[in-house]
């Protein structure tokens, strides 16, 4: 007989808690650790990147708008993990969202709330279609898709690349980049002079309609259930195929929206790579929440920190940006560490 | 072995019992006893794979105190396990070598020295294996030659097998036993854990019959026959079950095998074989058999995760399955307690009340369920009835073997109308949980509910079934109305459950 592991409830929070709070506090440690090693003027380094964020509205109101499309993209993974499918190719989904956004506002100047809908729409579709198409060839065929969003990622990543460069290039720049959007398809900001604007709105709805989704819906019971055990989903009678192609294509629509929104809040232009590491610091933020919705808040505003930290350090001392990715790097690894642990027990059968 | 006991602490069932056991250098030994017995128990003691409470081991002589089973290896004691423990994508070279590897100088793997001594053992054993093969594409009866040159490899001198020829045709056997007698003059012991008597008569020369964790008989082979093990294995209690009287039986059926079969194209014979029978409201229907038998593939049939290669199954008037199309039993939503409980009846880390509620998911979401009372009342209230020591919040896997059984029957009971499917529903249990679960099927039955039980358990049967098919070979060999049940015995039954009587088939 298979032997089963035993908690009493509450110590299963207190582990899934003690086990978040280890991994952040671990990877500060490292980031003290690394920057007195890596420093001459280690207090202030440690000061500018921990302070640094705070120290304006300008500085805080950037972090937040920094987290805004981490957090809907992190969203969309959760939906594709919780449902024990695989969705790695945020990179390209969040990259062609922004393009089709940019093309689409380009293409119908002036039409303000309409435009920004029907931009977002079709973002939304192109991004869910390519994620969904990973999601239906592993139904059909048993299809890593694993392999299959990354590899198209890639793919979508070049071609996004090319027309960039050529057909929607705008030759008064030095940029390689497109024109740029008019100003009826600019969000709303919210706290000038900073960057944030109303995307965060949209964030926080995309986190509050996932938790509602995925615990209240029955749609979403039945997701978890397909995730969780796709043997027991199938004997109580869950068409266990949907939650192959719903999943996939609602993470691949959530990228694209991050992307696209990031062009109408933010950058107001598709810039050659503008968009990358989105796709995997979304992955990232994911893993932090342990692909919980409530939980993607904090974690994004967490690494949003993080980051926006190192560039402060990297400003105001005498660091350089890559002792982000040190953390970054420290938390990916202790999570992955964790993941594959869950793996090795059998969790996610494949 | 001696006095060997072990308690497992999530049932507080003894596996074993102060058990005491002897093997003899080269005997063929067979370790019989049903399912539950504490016959794999026993060998993964022996084997380390899981610490005994009390008792002592002693191996050639020498005590064997913390057995693991790198440690057992030292001692040449070798297991292949039911299911096979091998690298799919590796050779069979690969495979055999693993962890023995022959190396060059250079540390790297000497791979001529490695493929000629697997070739040169599979030559003296007239394997019909290349050593280049890809594990992936043999057949079953091969994986398990592989498994064995593993053991022949490590130079093994105590050889366990537990249940070998549960998934070969007869031919592999049949080279199976012809290996086993070659390793025995060889000097090899080898130990045999299987249920099926011809082959204890067949290969062994002693036999050790477990029932129940403990130690019931060891007979020489030759002395005994069939049904004396048969009577060892199953005990001469019976389970008591109160009864109530049988209520009229002309009502139309709920549930109809019609002529269903279940054709694999590399089995030499019928998973299922022309099966009919009809299961009437307020009766249980019983269908028994030793496993392997064929009750298996009858539950993935019912559950929808094969489909029928001829034949029709319908409730009531309803087609459920028909050729090439798997049933629509719980699309259906007909009440089905699995006999995999753990993997497929729940999920184990989701909490006892979303596991409650899975299969009426339309009730308590329709199709958005704002508020979570409604179903952690409706979960407590639950809890409460049926008398489980649970916590509606709390993962159902935190709960006992007989806990979640519970949990998974309360939930099917709570969705029937006149109609439950139960499989194996009191395998591994405590006496406890079995008298519960006893109870609540008989109360079914007495409220006027169709029952189709389908188990192994022989006592269950006698206990529980008003009419019995026994499946033998994936066919029904013999069918017990009403009243041949009441006189119904187990020495009666053993025939047919081995295969060795077949009843002229009536149809019931």
């Amino acid at each position: 007989m298979r032997k089963i592991e035993r908690f009493s409830v509450l110590e299963y929070f207190l582990r899934s808690l003690f086990g978040i709070l280890a991994i952040v506090l671990l990877s500060v440690l490292m980031l003290i650790a690394a920057i007195f090693l890596l420093s001459n003027q280690p207090l202030t380094s440690i000061a500018s990147f921990f302070a640094g964020p705070f120290s304006s509205l300008y500085a805080i109101g950037n972090m937040i708008d920094h987290a805004v499309p981490l957090a809907i993209g992190a969203v969309g993974i959760a939906l594709a993990m919780r449902s024990g499918n695989m969705n790695i190719g945020g990179e390209g989904q969040v990259y062609a969202g922004a393009l089709v956004t940019t093309i689409v506002a380009l293409a119908l100047p002036g039409w303000g709330l309409t435009g920004i809908l029907i931009a977002l729409t079709s973002s939304m579709l192109v991004s869910g279609s390519v994620a969904g198409l990973s999601g239906w060839l592993r139904e059909r065929w048993n299809v890593s898709d694993l392999i299959t969003t990354f590899l198209l990622s890639n793919i979508i990543i070049l071609v996004v690349d090319y027309m960039v460069a050529y057909p929607f290039v705008d030759p008064q720049t030095n940029l390689i980049s497109t024109r740029f959007v008019d100003p009826s398809y600019h969000l709303p900001i919210l706290l000038p002079p900073s960057q944030l604007n109303t995307a965060l709105l949209i964030a926080l709805l995309c986190v509050i309609s996932a938790h509602l989704f995925l615990y209240r819906s029955r749609t979403g019971f039945e997701l978890r259930m397909v995730g969780d055990n796709e043997e027991f989903a199938r004997y109580a009678g869950v068409d266990h195929r949907l939650y192959r192609i719903l999943p996939m294509t609602l993470s691949g629509a959530l990228y694209g929206l991050g992307g696209a929104l990031a062009i109408l809040g933010t950058y107001h232009a598709t810039i050659k790579g503008f968009s990358a590491g989105m796709g995997w610091n979304a992955l990232l933020v994911a893993l932090i929440a342990r692909f919980k919705p409530a939980a993607i808040i904090p974690a994004a505003l967490f690494f949003a920190y993080i980051d926006a930290g190192a560039r402060s350090a990297m400003f105001y001392s005498d660091v350089t940006y890559e002792i982000a990715y040190i953390v970054q790097a420290v938390i990916f690894f202790l999570i992955s560490s964790r993941i594959l642990q869950r793996i090795a027990l059998g969790r996610r059968r494949v | 072995m001696k006095s060997i006991t072990k308690i497992y602490p999530e049932t507080q069932r003894r596996a074993n019992d102060q058990v005491d056991f002897t093997l003899f250098p080269a005997e063929i030994l067979s370790l019989a006893g049903e399912n539950g017995a504490g016959k794999s128990t026993l060998m993964k003691i022996l084997y380390g794979l899981t610490s005994c409470d009390s008792g002592e081991i002693q191996v050639h002589g020498q005590p064997f105190a913390h057995p693991s089973p790198i440690e057992a290896g030292k001692r040449g004691i070798g297991m292949v396990h039911q299911h096979f423990m091998l690298v799919e994508e590796f050779t069979v070279t690969e495979n055999v070598v693993l962890g023995e590897e022959s190396t060059a100088l250079t540390g790297f793997l000497d791979r001529r020295r490695n493929r000629q001594r697997v070739a040169s053992l599979i030559e003296e054993h007239h394997f019909s294996l290349s050593p280049d093969d890809r594990v992936m594409s043999l057949s079953v009866g091969q994986k398990q030659q592989v498994e064995i040159l593993k053991m022949l490899m490590r130079d093994v001198n105590i050889l366990i097998l537990d249940e070998p020829t549960s998934v070969l045709t007869q031919l592999e056997i049949d080279s199976l036993f012809t290996t086993l007698r070659k390793l025995q003059r060889h000097g090899v012991s080898i130990i045999l854990i299987t249920h099926k008597l011809h082959e204890i008569k067949d290969i062994s020369d002693r036999v050790a019959v477990m029932r129940e964790g403990r130690m019931v008989g060891v007979y020489e082979t030759a002395t005994v026959s069939e049904e004396d093990i048969a009577r060892a294995m199953m005990g001469d209690e019976g389970l008591s079950v109160v009864r109530k009287e049988r209520h009229q039986m002309n009502l139309d059926p709920v549930l109809s095998f019609d002529h269903v079969s279940l054709i694999r194209h590399n089995q030499d014979h019928p998973l299922l074989d022309d099966i009919s029978f009809t299961v009437h409201p307020g009766e249980i229907l019983g269908c028994a058999a030793v496993s392997g038998n064929g009750l298996g593939q009858l539950e993935s049939v019912l559950l929808g995760n094969l489909p029928v290669s001829s034949g029709e199954i319908r409730y009531h008037d309803e087609v459920l399955t028909s050729v090439h199309h798997t049933a629509t039993t719980r699309k259906r939503g007909i009440p089905f307690v699995p006999s995999d409980r753990l993997y497929t009846g729940c999920s184990l880390t989701e909490k006892v009340s979303d596991n409650v509620i899975a299969t009426s998911r339309k009730r308590f979401f329709p199709p958005f369920n704002v508020s979570r009372k409604e179903i952690e009342s409706y979960t407590s209230q639950l809890i409460e009835t049926y008398g489980i020591s649970a916590t509606p919040s709390a993962p159902i896997g935190t709960l006992s073997g007989g806990g979640i059984q519970k949990v998974i029957l309360a939930r099917e009971i709570e969705g029937i109308r006149d109609l439950i499917i139960c499989c194996e529903p009191t395998w591994g249990l405590d006496v406890n949980s079995t008298a519960f679960i006893h109870r609540q099927i008989v109360q079914l039955r007495n409220d006027g509910v169709g029952v189709l039980l389908i188990s192994s358990n022989i006592d269950e049967m006698l206990a529980l079934a008003d009419r019995l098919l026994v499946f033998s070979r994936g066919g029904v060999s013999a069918r017990f109305s009403a009243s041949d049940m009441s006189s119904l015995t187990k020495e009666e039954l053993s025939p047919y459950l081995l295969g060795k009587k077949r009843m002229e088939v009536t149809l019931a």
